[in-house]
């Protein structure tokens, strides 16, 4: 070996040395994380694999449903959306309703205590009510309400400003409006270290171990027996083959979701069980009603009755969903409005639609986002079905922050999304098409919807309530301000290992009752 | 000095069609430019002919490749893709040496300041990671094929205004060059028509090994979501979507898959024929990048 | 020397700038942005605007850049908009991760490179040598996320040797550790194997060709005799400049593999803080990858310049 060989070992020595150094460091900072997490027994952690990376976990604040996959076994909300979506008692144990319907009385469950030991007493949840109408993401949903106060530690008033018959599922629908403590807004760590008065404490979050829960003895439920797993280990994979393979393979207990085409071979597979159920999950796209020659409702309803539903819903969820011409699915049987007015494929009357406005040669540029590839599929079976009709459309394939930005600015001939866990009509229908609506970029305005939609809010009488969404339901339908796909079903995947837990119909990730046998 | 590139040249094409493995590729590359210009013309079906009755069936008479998930003809969509993949490939390295070999040329022949400005921004692009650049290219300009080619492009630049700085510098030294200078003839003249011509070798070579490179940052970006928008096919993206389907439908991303193969190991037969025959002490390229996107 | 190290140190910190400029305008000029992202499908104007504040994102480019700057240079890069942990925590949790994976790597690569490379050029011409450029072609030309996929389903799924993703670190056991590591690192290390193959190859051939190569054959030395003593030393120096190129490739994270094997590195977190658009998360991110890139450089020139005096000059 020579001087100069031996000069440069020494030199990739020190560069190593470098890179370990640098690497030691960082293991430092994450090794209490690592110790905890040990000391957990490994035999009843379940082990569950997300698609994709929660961002903050502060509930209010996030709209990431990564977050709330997690956020849903920390949290409690006051009341809860049960099985089968009716609500049902939660940290409210009864709530009362003044005869003018606007005055909700809710008592508090006793001795609930949050993660910190602190016991929950009612200041926390109009706290937590105040935080989310001041900066959380769904202020909106309280447009109802006048005032909340607590009277006293376990009573909670809210007044209103008008009746508001779907109170409890706008403001404990989801965990977006979860009873959080003052202290830990107060600290600041709110974001990256929750506290909840919920089945399972929050431990560590890193880059290897994943978001890691452990079981809280005090929880609420404790009598019953829950929680019974010691603890959660949330891991993060992105990629759907290698996270199908990790549940096969046994690495996983649990999957959030399973790509369409292996439901069948993984369902028919020895130990593994595929839970699904249809969901209140819809999918559609909106044309640009504020471009021309989109403000035209022939030529929307002539796109609508251009496109055969089942065919794109068997393309691209194979099967694994039904199509529908509304939004609420027929699984939600207290507001399913069945009305379908278009026949599949129908290029005839398409054509003849297009002709009367006067349209031809029409292009229609579609966004989606390879960030929910199911809307890729969709597009491009669409474009398939209105070539028929002499209709092009391009793709326009963006991520999924281009796409926000330029559905926000209106630059779009037509998007295709979905909307997840919706519950109640008011959620489906009000601010996607009231011409006041926070999601209604496709630009929709039609009066009598408005007046419908006003008065669903403040109907209490359940058969008028309903009257009246499927009378805007009806609507919005004809004038395809919204052109409805199919209701998709919500599916999990876990091992056979893992008892006690279901697949909901909201999308909610409950592990309270699950174990591990 | 006019006679000398051109005998170079016939020597050059002499040594490389001596070359077995040479001639091979170049014929396959042939073959591509071919099968690019008329595919779609000769393809049995068209890109988005769906048939969800048909979807994921193996290869048959009446679809040689089997069809996709959206029953789609494989055959048609490779056969298609060609044009885009190679597209992309041409457009992408046709930028990054349109962009760096000027910048090195520059560089290399000036020195002093606007050799260390250009330079330096060369580094900044050359230490910039590889992917990332592209992507966050991709997302100001947007998506689509074109982007993506000015986006890989871009990254493959600086290599080009190293290699060819690196030789400007040994070039600028020899006599004839230094004769030229001082009888008075104009710069311009002197890096076209002296220094361009006697620096051309690694930049060739670079170009044929960049190509196949390129063809495999398209497949990449494909992964990640990013390139050429749907429906329409390349290789690149026929491949991402066909791994999610290699159980129920292998042959989704075996054809495609194997077309890359082909492509890029012809592309890399002739760039070492041509490594061999320009400059046959293999000493001057420095594969820089040797890595795609 | 010492004025060698110090031009090269100082052009490295003003390529750094560079980057981190070139950064900055970039994420700013593509559409979208954290807040936006953040506020999901519902957007409500005043609430956007008063986030935007909180941020910083509403003052001008120039000040939020200075700002930034200011706080790198002591160290502090900021905290990310998406999860509000400080970008220092979040690269430094992850680089224990890209490390493993990219010295594992490099060994594998260089496990199949030397040999592979010294024999096909001992043996040049041979079958043996024709072999190992076509395995060495095919390395080169295999979409590395296609090569994941297909040892996720080979090894972990069919054969159940290795899991198909996460990361354990090496403290927590080795035999776990190495379980995790090897798929990853095999799809990374075969493809560099496969370029830094063809480097030995041709930087053997050379020195085999040299006039004291040949004097050595006639003093009757054996053939690995004249390979080692004679032809490695001299082959060193082109294999050095590669190996490290392909080091500092490695150090930046491999985005492809490490989604597909779910490796928390890196090159994850720089994809997710490009698709977030989550602007401190990214500039602290792709300025450490260059930092790692540009100093592995600096070390190879400085072999270089060490091994060859003549470099210095030019």
């Amino acid at each position: 070996m020579t001087a100069k060989m031996r000069w440069s070992i020494i030199i990739l020595m020190i560069a190593c040395t470098f890179t370990a150094f640098a690497g030691g460091r960082g293991e430092s900072t994450k090794t209490d994380d690592a110790a905890t997490a040990v000391e957990m027994s490994d035999t009843s952690i379940l082990i569950a694999a997300q698609g994709s990376e929660p961002d903050q976990l502060d509930p209010h604040k996030t709209s990431a449903y990564a977050s709330f996959q997690v956020l849903e076994n920390v949290y409690d909300t006051l009341v809860q959306p049960a099985e089968d979506l009716s609500m049902e008692p939660a940290l409210a144990e009864s709530w009362e309703i003044s005869d003018d319907n606007l005055t909700w009385t809710f008592m508090l469950r006793d001795g609930v205590r949050f993660h910190n030991g602190r016991e929950l007493v009612a200041e926390d949840v109009v706290y937590s009510f105040q935080r989310v109408i001041d900066e959380g993401l769904n202020g909106w949903r309280f447009g109802a309400v006048e005032s909340m106060s607590a009277p006293d530690d376990s009573t909670v008033v809210i007044s209103l400003k008008q009746p508001s018959p779907n109170l409890l599922v706008s403001i404990a629908g989801f965990k977006g409006m979860a009873i959080v403590p003052r202290e830990i807004v107060e600290n600041g760590s709110i974001g990256t270290n929750p506290v909840g008065t919920g089945p399972f404490r929050f431990v560590s979050r890193s880059p290897d171990e994943g978001i890691v829960l452990e079981k809280n003895p005090d929880y609420w439920r404790a009598d019953e027996g829950f929680p019974k797993l010691e603890g959660i280990r949330f891991v993060q994979i992105p990629d759907a083959g290698t996270k199908l393979t990790a549940l096969r393979t046994g690495e996983v207990h649990w999957i959030d979701a399973v790509p369409p085409q292996d439901i069948e071979s993984l369902a028919a597979e020895s130990g593994i069980t595929v839970g699904r159920v249809p969901g209140g999950d819809y999918h559609y796209f909106a044309l640009n009603q504020n471009r021309a020659p989109f403000d035209d409702a022939r030529v929307r309803r002539a796109l609508a009755m251009a496109i055969d539903r089942d065919v794109i819903a068997e393309a691209a969820q194979f099967g694994a969903a039904t199509a529908n011409q509304t939004a609420i699915p027929a699984s939600n049987a207290a507001w399913y409005f069945d009305y379908a007015p278009y026949r599949a494929a129908d290029v005839d009357g398409a054509k003849a639609l297009l002709e009367q406005a006067g349209v031809s040669d029409l292009s229609i540029q579609f966004l989606v986002t390879s960030d929910f590839p199911e809307t890729v599929t969709q597009a491009q079976v669409i474009a398939a079905q209105l070539a028929a009709i002499g209709v092009t459309v391009e793709i326009n394939d963006v991520d999924f922050s281009t796409w926000l930005d330029l559905q926000g600015k209106g630059e779009f001939d037509a998007f295709i999304l979905s909307w997840i866990g919706n519950i109640d009509p008011d959620d489906f229908y009000y601010a996607q098409h009231h011409s006041t609506g926070g999601f209604n970029f496709q630009g929709y305005a039609n009066s009598e919807v408005d007046r419908l939609l006003d008065a669903g809010r403040v109907e209490t009488d359940q058969a008028a309530r309903r009257a009246l969404y499927d009378q805007a339901a009806k609507l919005i339908v004809d004038d395809a301000s919204y052109i409805y796909l199919y209701n998709p079903d919500n599916i999990n995947a876990w091992r056979g290992d893992v008892q006690g837990y279901a697949t909901r119909g909201d999308n909610a990730i409950r592990f309270v009752e699950a174990s591990l046998q | 000095m006019n006679e000398k590139p051109t005998s170079r040249t016939r020597e050059t094409l002499q040594i490389l069609l001596a070359n077995r493995l040479a001639v091979v590729g170049l014929c396959v590359l042939a073959l591509l430019v071919v099968v690019g210009v008329i595919g779609e013309a000769v393809a049995p079906y068209g890109i988005n002919d769906i048939d969800i009755a048909n979807r994921l069936t193996g290869p048959s008479g009446a679809h040689w490749f089997g069809t996709d998930e959206l029953g789609r003809d494989v055959f048609t969509r490779v056969l298609v893709a060609a044009r885009v993949s190679l597209q992309v490939g041409f457009i992408a390295v046709g930028f990054a040496l349109a962009v760096g070999v000027p910048v090195g040329l520059v560089a290399g022949y000036y020195r002093g300041t606007i050799d260390a400005v250009l330079m330096r921004i060369m580094d900044v692009l050359f230490s910039f990671p590889a992917i990332l650049l592209a992507i966050a290219i991709l997302a100001v300009l947007g998506p689509g094929i074109g982007n993506a080619m000015i986006a890989i492009g871009l990254v493959y630049t600086p290599i080009f205004a190293r290699i060819t700085r690196g030789s400007v510098l040994v070039v600028s030294e020899e006599v004839y060059i230094r004769a030229a200078r001082s009888l008075g003839a104009r710069d311009g003249r002197i890096i076209l028509r002296h220094i361009l011509p006697n620096v051309l070798a690694p930049i060739i070579v670079q170009t044929t090994l960049s190509l196949a490179f390129a063809i495999l940052s398209e497949a990449a970006l494909s992964f990640l979501g990013l390139g050429v928008q749907p429906p329409n096919p390349a290789w690149g993206r026929m491949l991402a979507e066909g791994r999610n389907f290699f159980q129920q439908a292998p042959w989704m991303g075996i054809f495609p898959g194997v077309a890359i193969l082909v492509t890029v190991v012809a592309f890399n037969f002739v760039g070492d024929g041509l490594r061999d025959a320009l400059d046959p002490k293999q000493k001057s390229v420095i594969e820089s990048r040797g890595q795609s996107v | 020397m010492r004025a060698f190290l110090i031009k090269r140190i100082f052009q490295m910190l003003l390529a750094l700038i560079g980057v981190s400029i070139v950064v900055f305008a970039l994420m700013h000029l593509v559409p979208g942005d954290p807040v936006r992202v953040a506020l999901g499908t519902r957007f409500d104007q005043d609430l956007y605007d008063s986030l935007r504040a909180d941020l910083g994102l509403d003052r001008p480019l120039a000040q939020q850049y200075v700002s930034w700057l200011g706080g790198a240079l002591t160290g502090d890069l900021g905290v990310s908009f998406r999860n509000g942990q400080p970008v220092t925590q979040l690269i430094l949790e992850r680089l224990p991760a890209t490390i493993t994976l990219a010295m594992a790597a490099l060994f594998i690569a260089l496990l199949v490179a030397l040999p592979a490379g010294i024999i096909s050029a001992v043996r040049s011409g041979t079958g043996l040598d024709y072999a190992v450029s076509a395995a060495s072609q095919i390395g080169i030309s295999l979409p590395d996320f296609w090569a994941g996929v297909m040892y996720i389903l080979l090894f972990s799924l069919t054969l159940g040797w290795f899991p198909s993703s996460g990361y354990t670190q090496i403290g927590d056991g080795i035999g776990e550790w190495i379980r995790h590591i090897i798929l990853p690192a095999m799809t990374v290390g075969l493809i560099s194997g496969s370029i830094i193959t063809r480097f030995v190859r041709s930087a053997v051939l050379e020195a085999l060709n040299q006039h004291y190569v040949i004097t050595a054959r006639a003093k009757g030395l054996s053939e690995w005799q004249v390979v080692r003593r004679h032809v490695l030393p001299n082959a060193w120096i082109p294999i050095v400049t590669v190996v490290g190129l392909q080091l500092g490739f490695l150090l930046g994270g491999v985005v492809v593999v490490e989604v597909i094997f779910a490796w928390p590195g890196l090159g994850r977190l720089a994809l997710t803080a490009v698709k977030d658009r989550d602007f401190t998360v990214l500039q602290g991110s792709v300025l450490y990858i260059a930092f790692m890139f540009l100093v592995i450089n600096l070390l190879v020139d400085v072999i270089y310049a060490r091994l060859d005096p003549r470099v210095r000059v030019s």
